[in-house]
């Protein structure tokens, strides 16, 4: 077994493990807030697994087309969670961007 | 089966987790556990792509990954007007 099959090894075992934490942390929590913040974490989870297949087939098109995955799922996941996050709150309190606009103006 | 296979494996395993809160939680409750299943899903076609030296496995990922996000966005903007509680797209009661 080579260095980098090792190394390969190391990473996908360390992405599934962020990934099975991400869903046990989704388990856990009872809030639809609270378990937005594990979105962002198996994004990273995600990212390791394509740096494994990097490490294993050197950047060909498999690895590179991985990597594309990987940086992807990392990029969008805290726009994913912003977006979310916001649309809840939305959901909840109604404008509540403009509401605090009116009121910034009739403070001054 | 390869270590790549066995990971995929245990990742499609954490999928039922997240179609049960998907199912038992509330509409807010479930965006969540959707987001996150797209992000298992993407990676276990990774997974399997290299597992079974498949490129078009791969490709299905490199499509899923930013149509999980783009769907993941349209439910997360439908959500902001409570259609499933009032039946109307403004929010206003019929």
């Amino acid at each position: 077994m080579s260095w980098r099959e090792v190394a390969a090894l190391v990473l996908v075992i360390a992405g599934g493990a962020l990934e099975l934490l991400a869903v046990l942390g989704l388990c856990v929590m009872r809030d639809a807030y609270d378990r937005l913040h594990y979105v962002g974490l198996a994004g990273f989870g995600a990212l390791l697994v394509a740096v494994a297949v990097v490490f294993r087939e050197s950047f060909s098109l498999i690895g590179d087309k991985a990597l594309l995955v990987g940086v992807v799922l990392v990029v969008s996941g805290p726009v994913l969670v912003h977006s979310s996050a916001r649309s809840l709150l939305r959901r909840e309190l109604g404008e509540w961007d403009k509401k605090a606009d009116e009121l910034e103006v009739e403070h001054k | 089966m390869n270590e790549w296979q066995i990971a995929a494996t245990v990742l499609g395993f954490a999928l039922v987790p997240c179609l049960v809160v998907c199912v038992v939680s509330d509409a807010p409750g479930a965006l969540p556990a959707f987001e996150l299943a797209g992000v298992l899903a993407s990676t276990i076609l990774v997974l399997l792509s290299e597992g079974f030296h498949r490129q078009p496995f791969i490709d299905l990922a490199v499509v899923f990954a930013p149509m999980s996000l783009v769907g993941a966005l349209a439910f997360a903007r439908l959500m902001e007007s409570r259609i499933e509680e009032t039946g109307a797209a403004d929010g206003k009661p019929r």
